[in-house]
Order: C-alpha cells, then sequence, then structure tokens
C-alpha cells in the first residue's frame, strides 16, 4: 500500500469507535485449521483481549480465501477488513489503542527484532514440520486441509497449497534442512525468548505488548497441539519460564470469558490443557 | 594448534574486501575474533564444493552458510562474544533475524533486480571475474534467484505488482535502518566497545549498500542521513581492513590503471593489426610486381 493509501485507511479507522461486532475469521476449530494458523490466530485474539477490544471468532471453512491478504486470521470491524498481527496492531493503533506507546526508541527496536524472530524462526518451522515433514503431511496436514472440501477437490487445495510453500521454502534456503535442524533453530530461538524473558512477568516488564501476544500465540499452540510426535513441544517445555509465561497469559486473558466464545475454545480444540 | 582454515568468497571493490554480503559477515567476524584465515577470492561459485559462498575449508570439514561457519568458528575457541550475556546474546538472534526480513529483500533489490544498477554494475562486474563461457550464465541466475526470493516471501497480495512490492519492501529496509541506527545510538559497537557477531551481521549487510557506486541509490541516500552507521562501517573498514575510509582512491586509481592498461592493450592490438594489413598489403603487392616482372609475355 502507497503511502498516501495508508494514511487514508488511518483516517477511515480512525473516524469510527471500536464496534460491538467486530469479528475475527479463521479456519475450523476442530477439524480444518492448522498448527501454523491456529498460532497466529490466537495471537491476534491474546492482542486484542489485551487491549480489552471484544471480538468474535467465527469459524469459517473458505476464511483463508475471504482474507484480503490470504492468510488468517483477519478482522472484520466496521466496514474494514484486515488481515495479520502487524497490520491489525497498526489498524488498532489508528483506533487510539496501543500496547506500546509508554516504550522508549530503543525497546520498540528491540520489540520489532524480537517480533521478526519468531516470525522468521518459529512460524517458518511450524510451517516447516506441517507442509515439508512427509509423515506429517500425510497423517495431519493433508487430511485436516481439505476435510471441509469434497474429494478430488481436497487433495487438490492440499497439494497446491504444499507445493506453494515448499517453493518458499526452496527459496529461503530451508528446503535443504532436515527435521532434527529445524528443531535445533526451534530450541535456539526458544532459548533466546527465555532469556530475554527471563524472570519477568511480561517481556517489557509490567505490561504485555503485541510481543507477548504473539509468543503466547505461537508457545501455547506448539505445547497444546497434539502431532506425530512430541518433540516439538518438548524444546519449548525445556524453558520453565516461557510454559509459566503461557500459563499466566492464559488464566488472565481466556479464563475468564464465556465457554462459546474465544480463547477458551481455541485453547481446548486441541484436546489438552496446560493446568492439568 | 588449529588447522588451517581456508574462506572462498566473492572479491571486493569500492574499498571493500568483498561485496557479497554473507562473504563480508565472515570475513569481518574473522577479524573480530582473531581467526587466522586465509582468503580465497573465487571466479565461480560453481568450484565451491556445494555451490554455495561463502565456504569455510579445514582440513576436511567443508561449512557453508554464514551462521554454521560462525558457530564452527566459535568450537574452535575463536568466540567473539565471549563477554556477552545471555540477554545480549539474545538480541543478537532477535536482530539478525531483523535485518534478514526487513533489510535483506531490498539489499538484493538494488544489487540484482534494479535494472539501471544491475545492467550497469553489477552484472559487468561479477561477469568480469568469472570466466568465459559461465560469465553469459552465472549473474543471471544469481538475479533470477534475488527476484525470486523476493517476490516469494514479500510478494503476496495485498500488493499485486512488482511496483508495489518494491516500494513496501524500501519502505521497510528504511525502517529497519531507522531502528538500527536508534540502537546502536553513540556507543561504538551494539554491544559496548568490542565488536561481536551482531556487528558482523550488520556490518555485513550494510557496507554494500554504503560503498558501491549505483545509479539508483535510494537506500543509500537514506543510510548516509544516519551519520552513526556511517561512522559505524568507516570504524570497521580503517580498523579492522585497513582500507582508506574515502574507498575512491586506491580503488579508483586502481580502476583508472586498469582501464589505462586495457586501452594500450587495445591501441598496440590496433596497431598490430594494422601493421599486419599493411605487411600483407605490401606482399601483394611485391608478389604481383614479381609475377609481373618475372613472367615472360606469350610471344606470339
Amino acid at each position: 500500500m502507497s503511502l498516501v493509501a495508508e494514511a487514508f485507511m488511518n483516517q477511515l479507522a480512525a473516524a469510527e469507535p471500536w464496534p460491538e461486532n467486530a469479528a475475527l475469521y479463521q479456519q475450523l476449530k476442530e477439524d480444518q485449521i492448522l498448527l501454523s494458523d491456529n498460532a497466529s490466530s490466537l495471537a491476534v485474539q491474546a492482542f486484542l483481549q489485551m487491549c480489552n477490544l471484544p471480538v468474535r471468532v467465527v469459524c469459517r471453512a473458505n476464511a483463508e480465501y475471504m482474507s484480503p491478504s490470504g492468510k488468517v486470521p483477519f478482522i472484520h470491524v466496521g466496514n474494514q477488513v484486515v488481515s495479520e498481527l502487524g497490520p491489525i496492531v497498526q489498524f488498532v493503533k489508528a483506533k487510539g489503542h496501543s500496547l506500546s506507546d509508554g516504550l522508549d526508541e530503543v525497546q520498540k527496536a528491540e520489540m520489532k527484532a524480537y517480533m521478526e524472530l519468531v516470525n522468521n524462526m518459529l512460524l517458518t518451522a511450524e510451517l516447516y514440520l506441517q507442509w515439508c515433514d512427509d509423515v506429517t503431511v500425510e497423517e495431519i496436514t493433508h487430511p485436516r486441509y481439505g476435510s471441509p472440501y469434497p474429494w478430488p477437490l481436497n487433495r487438490i487445495l492440499a497439494y497446491q497449497k504444499q507445493w506453494e510453500i515448499r517453493r518458499k521454502m526452496k527459496a529461503i534456503g530451508w528446503a535443504g534442512k532436515s527435521l532434527e535442524q529445524v528443531l535445533e533453530d526451534v530450541d535456539q530461538c526458544c532459548q533466546a525468548l527465555s532469556q530475554r524473558l527471563g524472570t519477568q512477568p511480561y517481556f517489557f516488564n509490567k505490561q504485555p505488548t503485541e510481543l507477548d501476544a504473539l509468543v503466547f500465540g505461537h508457545l501455547f499452540t506448539i505445547l497444546t497441539t497434539q502431532l506425530t510426535t512430541d518433540e516439538l513441544s518438548e524444546k519449548v517445555k525445556n524453558y520453565g519460564n516461557l510454559t509459566a509465561f503461557c500459563r499466566r497469559i492464559e488464566q488472565q486473558y481466556f479464563e475468564g470469558h464465556d465457554k462459546d466464545n474465544s480463547g477458551t475454545a481455541a485453547a481446548r480444540s486441541a484436546k489438552r490443557s496446560l493446568l492439568r | 594448534m588449529a588447522a588451517p582454515m581456508e574462506l572462498s568468497c566473492w572479491g571486493g571493490d569500492w574499498g571493500l574486501p568483498s561485496l557479497h554480503p554473507e562473504s563480508l559477515t565472515v570475513m569481518a567476524y574473522a577479524k573480530f575474533s582473531g581467526a587466522p584465515l586465509t582468503v580465497n577470492t573465487i571466479n565461480n561459485s560453481w568450484r565451491t564444493p556445494k555451490g554455495d559462498v561463502p565456504v569455510l575449508i579445514s582440513e576436511d570439514t567443508v561449512i557453508s552458510q554464514p551462521a554454521k561457519i560462525l558457530n564452527f568458528l566459535r568450537k574452535q575457541k575463536y568466540n567473539a562474544d565471549y563477554e556477552l550475556s545471555a540477554k545480549q546474546g539474545a538480541d543478537t538472534l532477535a536482530y539478525i533475524a531483523l535485518l534478514e526480513e526487513k533489510l535483506l529483500p531490498a539489499l538484493l533489490h538494488t544489487f540484482w533486480v534494479e535494472a539501471e544498477n544491475y545492467c550497469s554494475v553489477t552484472k559487468p562486474w561479477f561477469a568480469s571475474r568469472i570466466p568465459f563461457p559461465l560469465s553469459l550464465y552465472l549473474p543471471g541466475k544469481m538475479s533470477r534467484e534475488a527476484l525470486n526470493r523476493i517476490l516469494l516471501t514479500k510478494g503476496g497480495p495485498p500488493l499485486y505488482s512488482l511496483t508495489e512490492v518494491e516500494a513496501q519492501i524500501y519502505r521497510d529496509a528504511k525502517e529497519c535502518l531507522n531502528l538500527l541506527s536508534k540502537r546502536l545510538g553513540t556507543s561504538q559497537f551494539f554491544f559496548g566497545n568490542t565488536p561481536t557477531t551482531l556487528d558482523a551481521f550488520v556490518f555485513g549487510f550494510l557496507a554494500p549498500v554504503y560503498k558501491v557506486c549505483f545509479p539508483r541509490v535510494q537506500l543509500q541516500e537514506h543510510l548516509k542521513q544516519l551519520p552513526n552507521l556511517c561512522r559505524f562501517c568507516d570504524d570497521i573498514l580503517t580498523c579492522y581492513f585497513r582500507l582508506t575510509v574515502s574507498g575512491h582512491s586506491p580503488s579508483g586509481q586502481d580502476t583508472a590503471d586498469a582501464n589505462l592498461q586495457k586501452l594500450t592493450q587495445l591501441v598496440n592490438k590496433e596497431s598490430n593489426l594494422i601493421e599486419k594489413i599493411r605487411l600483407s598489403l605490401f606482399l601483394c603487392r611485391w608478389m604481383t610486381t614479381f609475377v609481373r616482372v618475372h613472367s615472360t609475355p606469350l610471344e606470339s
């Protein structure tokens, strides 16, 4: 989007307050949604909860195709549609709500760098596991991805998406990596996050920011999703402060909600809970 | 005593030891940590064992990506991050991810995709260092790979045309440069007074943008407005690579000398050619006069 278009969108966004009927669209929770999309969706839900903005989660099989950027989740607020965490944060900021206003310039730079780290390593590792590891692809991804559609459409769509993701992995140099190397990268990323978090409640001490929402979305999904192996979640469980962080955010922002609403239902969709 | 280590990478110009960001990163880290590396400039990425550049060869081990090469050097006890705290180590990883996501696409675009830059600077430079006939093929291949990478990582909807993608990646790159400048502030290196892995990566990405003279330079102009980053690059070049700061004089002189040499050779060749033509014309004339003089007319 050019600068002029962006300024125009911000003007439009600022004109109206946050409505009651804002909706967040994602794929079907029980049968269709995959690890990476669930993580992104949970991150956005956590962010909106942290900003105290009400949103209801709507599950549609074709959410990916409805989205303006082709990625889930996207929010429908008033008469505007915004997808992905980055643009949603900008949109919410234009409406006057922001979690990172209290940070100084150096801290903002750090926050952006850590968000890129999560996107670069954790999200790419999730995509790799889902689409490039043959066992997972066969047993989990293909059945889930095409589940709302009849044969042969389900197979065609799944193969199309797989081809697209594998092309991207090849372009960024991840195609040659083995699963062990990818898990090692995940471990390195979790170690960095754990060291940055330390003993603080949130990454920037007292107040949560969009980085906390993003990290929660990814780590919680990894911890609570059943895959063919437990190796990925074991890597995260090695770091006690990260699991405590996820538990804290789940309790604070998702426990107090209605059963048929956003977070807790999403959290339980993977049939496991952190609080055992 | 550690085994001798050899690094194969692309050569340099415009005052830089190498034009390739990843090669530059590894060379800078080796200087910071005191690792004794012999640097071989290659003229062809197909000569390296895996086709990747840069490549470190030490006895029997061949290692090919910057992150892995740096890990190997650390295991050999050449560690520039010795004094960093755990949090600073984590920050290093985060900032490297920021560089790769936000700055690398624009860097690749400036070098390999922007038509004027590619045709007038990058392609001739690489083609002159790669032997014929690969020089006709390799630069084009590297350019296509760069464009592919940019489009696959940044080019999805709602950006539908190449100009929109370009605008977005340059905006991201300028924001990244601003963030780096704020993080560096007034200190000499990113983590105090000694350079570390992060300094090597930032130097590797920034120095080519800063020094190489392109016709289309929007990223370079933005970088020049951030004096602390320019000072950072110049400091590393003068302290660790012992090259002049301006960068124009020695290589400028070198290119002038090289041009002069090429011109003289051409003139020599031409004069040789003229001589040969003159000689052959003379021989022809001599042959014809000889034949005319010595041929006996037919007497009727």
